[in-house]
């Protein structure tokens, strides 16, 4: 029975470590390979156990999926390549194996330089695992072997998000990653074909959270900025390089716009420089209206934002400023957060999750005095704000994303069946599937069936309407033919046409019975009695005498014989091909009773 | 949408913090269960309606350092299933059990919320013995180690229920056949019924029928936030709004009076493009904060928002 299994990795129920295996038309795959960011020992991986138990990883693993850069996605990548072993393809989109070693090398310094970590990826072990990478396009079928192909979607969420369909033969699987529906200010919204897979995988706190509105975000974070620039004050939004500070700025420069303000607001040099950078790279993933917008033009050129030097920290008055790193952890943002840290005037904003160890992961566990360098201790009067911006898909999301790709069946990683199933029932009613929810180590085997095409020849299928019953589907027939498999096509066509084709020659089968009968009478008079009863009982067929005393019925052939030492009985020899087996059957059956008594 | 956009920057000045949800189905009932979780449930007929009780984000539910709560999503904590309308809703305080009322068929329904799973469950019902198909029951519930539920279509048919054992502890005996368009309890003893007519009354269930019932006039949808004196009236024919009084200044001259403030967010977010404007089916104060609500629409939408008093920023 063919069928498709779903392992998560991991030990723990906790969100924040993606990794799922899939096996396949007998192909393996690994689904994202992410790093837990709460703990600091062999918890924040996968548990890889179960695939390293099998042997050789190379050999059992087809290839590894990466669907974006995130370090809760992509964060183990280089402890799995480099330290447990994997040698096969990686693939992901071109913006994610762009961005994912930048990623990669800032958390493995904050975590060795910052936290003193032993035995973590270096920074060489990031190069060499990069190198096994595959980039792929959307949309683009890749072949990662005779058997096995993917494609990836348009996920939205981050610069290069992708969704991934996994197919061998025709048995499909669709795994979503990190997506929304509804496209933000840089990015568009997912989207998926009617691809029909045998199984869905995606995240189930997606389907339990009701999210506030993008607009009440965005509502929210232009509110905070503008009060603080109103009461004379200063805001650092720490960002990385890319995508939420495209979002942020855009958000600013439409309601600085609108509002007529005249605060300035800046972006770090850093953020330029990699900005021209990832310029080719990001404009086929943006949405529609920023290539519009941004085509032709450096896509930080804004009229409200300029570039930041570092002697404006000092001025006085309002101001905005943009600057890199994300996490406050070195370089321009911590410097300026230094600066400004000792006023209630001011404002920091930080627009996404920070790594322990960092400056920024301290003020927002609420750490109001840090210990800097040289002993020195900051005191942080400013005010601390988190915001999250991240676009990700809810239930009403999860369910548009299904009616496009109207999958068979729904897995739901990150969350316990026993403990949900109000939400398994909902998704079931609802979207008319079967809804799995394994627990992490925990295996879910789908049986598929699977149809295979095959084509039958005209000839063959001329001679079965010739029988005069016409198909239906409710009474199947038995159809007899010679299937033949020839690169990966599959042809039904009758046995005379596949000899010749093949260049085989056609055997004769023939079988022969003996029945007894108790005769006194000559061997002609028996074959004759044999004809006369064989006649009448068989009304439908064409019972001949010929003139040797042989006595046929269509081809089978009965003939009359003494036995060589009893006079008094006689054999009766059938014999048939193996075409009229089940008429051949019934006749020696039927002889074996006997012959009715001569008047 | 334009308008959108203009109305949420006059947002910016008009509100502290404004948040909105889509619910899957649109809610009559908002009750809340505990101070960090509140239920909703959905009214469409022919259909099978949710009843879901969501946890509060924690943007809203922490009373300090709001700031360093980014989470701002409402989260599925326990979801049902109802084969009826449900147009009232109630939680028996200190309790797992939630009463419902609705349509088709006269009778309550009592569920329990459960503890180890996500389910919602249907555990028995309370009969209303109304022989009038289209009517629904109003309930309020009497806490107490033995809760009773106050339920009633007319006053005539007013009753007391004892959760636990379904006896009648109270009826009203009056032959008084208004209709009654809500109940609200006030203490172990007293409660209040206000009529489709605008007759107010309170009741005392110590003693038989409707002795003690003083005569008021009411308008259906008020409700008092707690421990603030405020008054939230959703006034006819400003179905698509809800709009908050001062009552601590009326005098008792029914001349017109001001609204301190009137949340238009659910004409102004009104994603569907429909034609006609979304009515505002329900709203609740929260527990702890005194100027948020929490107000429900006909297009499923879902606000929580904390209004700014203009007043006292002079």
């Amino acid at each position: 029975m063919p069928e498709i299994r779903v392992t998560p990795l991991g030990a723990g129920q906790d969100v924040g470590r993606s990794c799922i295996l899939v096996s396949i038309g007998g192909k393996n795959v690994m689904l994202d390979c992410g790093m837990h960011m709460g703990f600091s020992d062999d918890r924040r991986f996968p548990d890889f156990s179960y695939i390293t138990r099998n042997g050789r990883l190379t050999d059992f693993l087809d290839c590894v999926i990466i669907s974006h850069f995130h370090l809760d996605h992509c964060g183990a990548l280089p402890y799995f390549s480099e330290m447990v072993g994997y040698d096969g393809p990686i693939y992901m989109t071109q913006p994610t194996q762009a961005i994912c070693p930048i990623l990669l090398e800032d958390y493995r310094k904050i975590a060795v330089d910052k936290k003193g970590e032993a035995n973590f990826f270096t920074s060489q072990m990031i190069k060499d695992c990069m190198k096994k990478v595959v980039a792929v396009h959307l949309h683009q079928t890749v072949q990662v072997d005779d058997e096995l192909e993917i494609k990836a979607y348009y996920a939205g969420h981050v610069l290069g998000a992708a969704m991934f369909q996994i197919k061998v033969g025709s048995e499909s699987v669709v795994y979503t990653g990190d997506y929304n529906m509804t496209p933000d200010r840089h990015l568009g919204a997912a989207w998926i074909d009617k691809c029909r897979p045998n199984l869905l995988i995606t995240e189930s706190t997606y389907a339990t959270t009701i999210r506030d509105s993008k607009r009440c975000r965005e509502r929210d974070f232009l509110k905070k900025v503008h009060e603080t620039v109103e009461r004379g004050g200063k805001v650092l939004i720490p960002v990385f390089a890319l995508g939420r500070a495209q979002e942020l700025c855009i958000l600013l420069e439409t309601f600085w716009e609108r509002m007529d303000l005249k605060a300035p607001i800046y972006f770090s040099t850093g953020l330029t420089e990699k900005a021209n950078h990832y310029y080719k790279l990001f404009i086929p993933w943006t949405n529609q209206k920023i290539r519009k917008t941004f085509v032709q033009r450096n896509m930080f050129e804004f009229k409200h934002i300029k570039a930041f030097d570092r002697a404006f920290a000092d001025s006085p008055g309002p101001m905005v400023v943009f600057a890199t790193p994300g996490m406050l952890h070195a370089g321009q943002s911590l410097q300026i957060f230094r600066k400004w840290a000792g006023s209630e005037r001011n404002m920091v904003i930080m627009p996404g999750y920070c790594v322990q160890g960092t400056v920024g992961h301290k003020i927002l566990s609420g750490q109001r005095k840090l210990e800097m360098e040289g002993r020195q201790v900051l005191e942080v009067k400013m005010q601390v704000e988190y915001m999250s911006f991240s676009a990700h898909a809810d239930a009403k999301g999860i369910m548009q994303l299904v009616g496009q790709a109207e999958p068979e069946n729904v897995l739901l990683v990150h969350g316990e069946a026993k403990k949900m199933e109000f939400l398994k029932q909902k998704i079931e009613q609802e979207f008319r599937v079967s809804c799995y929810m394994p627990a992490n180590g925990e295996t879910v085997t789908l049986s598929t069936s699977p149809s295979i095409p095959v084509g039958i020849s005209l000839g063959l299928l001329k001679r079965e309407m010739a029988q005069g019953l016409l198909p239906d589907a409710k009474k199947p027939r038995l159809l007899h033919g010679t299937l033949i498999m020839k690169d990966s096509n599959f042809r039904l066509v009758s046995s005379e046409q596949a000899l010749k084709e093949l260049g085989l020659s056609e055997h004769q089968l023939r079988f022969t019975c003996r029945v007894h009968l108790h005769d006194t009478r000559k061997e002609q008079e028996t074959a004759l009695r044999v004809y006369s009863h064989l006649k009448s009982v068989l009304k439908d067929h064409c019972v001949q005498h010929l003139p040797d005393g042989s006595v046929t019925v269509e081809s089978i052939l009965i003939q009359a014989a003494a036995h060589s030492e009893d006079p008094s009985t006689k054999v009766l020899l059938v014999s048939w091909t193996y075409q009229d087996e089940e008429l051949g059957s019934y006749l020696t059956s039927l002889l074996k009773k006997g012959l009715p008594q001569a008047s | 949408m334009e308008s959108a956009e203009d109305w949420l920057v006059e947002s910016l000045r008009l509100y502290q913090d404004f948040h909105a949800f889509n619910l899957s189905g649109a809610t009559q009932v908002l009750e809340w269960m505990g101070d960090k979780g509140i239920l909703v449930a959905g009214y469409e007929s022919l259909k099978k309606n949710e009843i879901l009780h969501l946890i509060l984000p924690l943007r809203l539910s922490v009373k300090e350092n709001q700031g360093l709560f980014p989470e701002r999503d409402f989260k599925v904590r326990h979801g049902g299933f109802s084969d009826r309308s449900v147009f009232a809703l109630k939680h028996v305080p200190d309790t797992r059990l939630l009463v419902t009322s609705g349509l088709p068929g006269c009778y309550l329904q009592v569920w329990q919320v459960a503890e180890d799973t996500d389910v919602i469950k249907a555990v028995s019902t309370i009969d209303v013995h109304e022989t009038e198909g289209s009517l629904w029951s109003k309930v309020a519930i009497f806490s107490s180690a033995a809760p009773g539920v106050l339920h009633g279509v007319r006053l005539s048919s007013l009753k007391v229920v004892d959760l636990e054992s379904q006896k009648t502890t109270y009826t009203s005996g009056v032959g008084d056949s208004e209709l009654l368009s809500s109940l609200q309890v006030l203490d172990a003893d007293t409660f209040a019924f206000c009529c489709t007519s605008g007759r107010l009354g309170l009741v005392d269930t110590r003693q038989k029928g409707l002795q003690g019932a003083q005569e008021g006039a009411c308008s259906p949808v008020i409700s008092l936030a707690p421990a603030v004196k405020v008054a939230h009236r959703k006034a006819p024919g400003f179905d698509g709004m809800v709009q908050v009084y001062d009552v601590t200044s009326w005098d008792g001259m029914q001349g017109r009076v001001d609204p301190l403030f009137t949340h238009r967010g659910h004409i102004f977010l009104d994603d569907n493009g429909a034609d006609t404007a979304p009515l505002v089916t329900t709203h609740t104060w929260h527990p702890d904060k005194p100027r948020t609500l929490l107000s429900a629409a006909s297009d499923a939408s879902l606000h929580v928002w904390d209004w700014v008093d203009l007043r006292a920023s002079c």
